[in-house]
């Protein structure tokens, strides 16, 4: 799994940004007063009670939101690359 | 004013800075990079390489060999680096406050009155050095005297956030040093930058006072490097946090674990009261400054507006012509005509839409605003329009804080006692103010049965705090007092002694014990 429960907040949300969204509708604050909180994933969920699991449905689910934003990413650059083309030719 | 690239080089920020040093001496090393972003246009100011867990040990070891020498060194001594400091600020006033808005993205004016904190303290501290006294007191024994002094504490470990990215630091810091402790600070991930530039002012102060490494102390670091294990350690004396109530209560409960000392400043849900017998004027005119200054990104920005049924409409009619005039000021906070620049970062825009989307959803009503400004000027996304919405005082999106531009207005009935149950009814308990010229309600505001908060301000509004004051707050707020006034004991250790200056054995209580 590239999501792992003991990643840090501030890791998740520097390098998986959508988390922050997911997790908001969980009922998990990642970031307050502008700063993000501390601890790991696993720490936060059960900071809201989240049972076993439930703390494993949302590493399902965080890593599958992970795989769509890397195919948008890589579909975008395909068409990236085929728009510069077209502009070449 | 200075180009971005004027305020680098006179800070001696380069496009790679290390991010670790003991007072003079900074320190290469292996951990990952963090990138400042300016909130201004998103664009790449500087990077900072992170320090790591050995870099960790290597400064909790410099701090506690240099903190052997310094509490040894009389206060008025170690004030007199203070003072020094206080004097090169003065002299890098512009350029660090130009960083500050560069970085933080508050408005000019702001970044310059953060920077005069800064000296403020220093000031203050310089004063406090010759009066951190104890008291003698009267020994029930014959030839004895009672006494109390402080001494210096120790470690004093300090997290900053991005709002106020260098006054908390000096508040701290001014204080500590001056007490004979060294700091190891701990600046927010969002705002490196301007405290690589603050220690990079006072470089040559501690160099020509040869001030041993070890006593000022700052390493940039991931929550990763410098979290848990931070609020864990014994070596660290005191933690003083600046940050969310959810930290706080995380650091509370772990340095508690330890009985270690903290000082926490958590998050606000600061209420202005107006009452029929306000000056509506003022009123409006410095809660205006209360909502948008600094974008509502500060610990004290007002976020309730609790209004008497009778004064409802005028003030609202009033606050929101007001609020007219600076949606028109909008835009890069560098610009001296601007009032309100950029939140942090899109993450805050996304929680500023989710609060009027859910103030919405609760049964509130947006009066003004809600909206995220595009458009030239705005590329970065984080430009916002500060807001006014109708709400009830439980709602649950006014019961939490947003760090953002957004004011609820609550509207009460009959006597002033009703407005202080709703100022009450939060979690959090940072800042109040009223607005009244009559002295009965002032009064009651100010007694034990008015506001619950640890400032609470008549005919001025929740933000804009003195140095000269205790700064901090009450319930959710963590309880914690920095600044002014007798803060500075939070940073000593209390010591009371007796001394025998006769030759017989008296014990307290009149306790015989003969053998």
């Amino acid at each position: 799994m590239e999501i792992n429960r003991d990643i840090t907040i501030e890791e998740l949300i520097e390098k998986y940004p959508f988390s922050v969204q997911y997790l908001s509708k969980k009922g998990i604050r990642c970031i307050v007063c502008g700063e993000p909180i501390w601890g790991t994933l696993e720490e936060a969920c059960e900071e809201k009670d989240f049972t076993p699991e439930q703390i494993d449905e949302v590493l399902v689910e965080l890593n599958e939101l992970y795989k769509q934003n890397k195919n948008k990413k890589d579909d975008d650059k395909k068409r990236n690359i085929i728009e510069t083309r077209h502009l070449g030719d | 004013m200075m180009t971005k690239k004027e305020i680098l080089s006179k800070l001696g920020i380069s496009e790679i800075n290390k991010g670790v040093t003991t007072g003079t001496e900074w320190f290469d090393t292996e951990g990952s990079t963090t990138a400042s972003l300016s909130p201004i246009d998103g664009n790449l100011i500087a990077e900072v390489k992170n320090g790591t867990l050995e870099d960790y040990e290597m400064i909790v070891n410099k701090a506690q060999e240099a903190f052997k020498v310094w509490r040894m060194t009389p206060a008025p001594v170690r004030a007199e680096v203070v003072r020094q400091i206080g004097l090169a600020l003065r002299e890098y006033k512009e350029p660090l406050g130009a960083l500050v808005t560069l970085e933080m993205g508050k408005i000019y004016q702001e970044g310059l009155g953060e920077v005069q904190e800064m000296i403020d303290i220093c000031d203050f501290a310089v004063g406090q050095a010759r009066t951190m006294n104890g008291v003698n007191l009267q020994s029930e024994r014959n030839k004895h005297r009672l006494t109390e002094q402080y001494q210096p504490l120790g470690i004093v470990g300090i997290v900053t956030s991005f709002n106020f990215p260098v006054a908390v630091w000096a508040w701290n810091s001014a204080l500590a040093i001056t007490a004979g402790d060294v700091v190891i600070w701990k600046p927010s991930s969002k705002t490196p930058l301007t405290a690589l530039a603050t220690m990079n002012i006072i470089r040559d102060v501690l160099k020509k006072h040869n001030v041993p490494e070890g006593v000022f102390n700052m390493i940039v670091a991931k929550s990763s490097v410098m979290g848990d294990n931070f609020l864990k350690d014994k070596r660290i004396d005191l933690v003083s946090l600046t940050g969310s109530t959810a930290v706080g209560k995380r650091a509370g409960q772990l340095v508690g674990k330890r009985l270690g000392k903290t000082i926490l400043e958590l998050g606000g849900n600061n209420a202005v009261i107006v009452t029929p017998n306000a000056d509506m004027q003022l009123a409006v005119s410095s809660t205006v400054f209360g909502t948008v200054g600094t974008a509502g990104q500060r610990c004290t920005s007002t976020r309730r507006i609790i209004i008497h049924e009778d004064v409802y409409n005028e003030f609202v009619e009033k606050f929101v012509h007001a609020y007219e005039s600076v949606k028109t000021k909008i835009g890069n906070p560098l610009d001296e005509k601007t009032l309100v620049g950029p939140l942090i970062d899109h993450f805050s825009v996304d929680l500023f839409k989710n609060a009027v989307e859910q103030v919405e959803a609760e049964g509130g009503k947006v009066l003004f605003g809600g909206q995220v400004l595009d458009g030239p000027g705005y590329e970065s996304g984080n430009y916002v329009v500060p807001t006014i919405a109708e709400a009830q005082n439980h709602f649950k999106i006014v019961q939490e804080e947003t760090f953002a531009p957004i004011v609820y207005l609550i509207k009460y009935t009959g006597d002033v006692e009703n407005a202080i149950a709703i100022n009450n009814d939060v979690p959090q308990g940072l800042s109040s103010a009223i607005f009244t010229r009559d002295l009965l309600e002032a009064e009651t505001f100010l007694s034990g049965m008015g506001s619950d908060c640890g400032i609470a301000n008549v005919n001025a509004g929740t933000s804009g705090a003195e140095i000269g004051g205790a700064f901090g707050g009450e319930k959710d707020t963590g309880g914690g007092r920095e600044s002014g006034s007798d803060a500075w004991k939070a940073y000593m250790r209390r010591q009371t002694s007796t001394i025998n200056y006769s030759h017989d054995l008296p014990l307290a209580q009149g306790i015989e014990f003969k053998f």
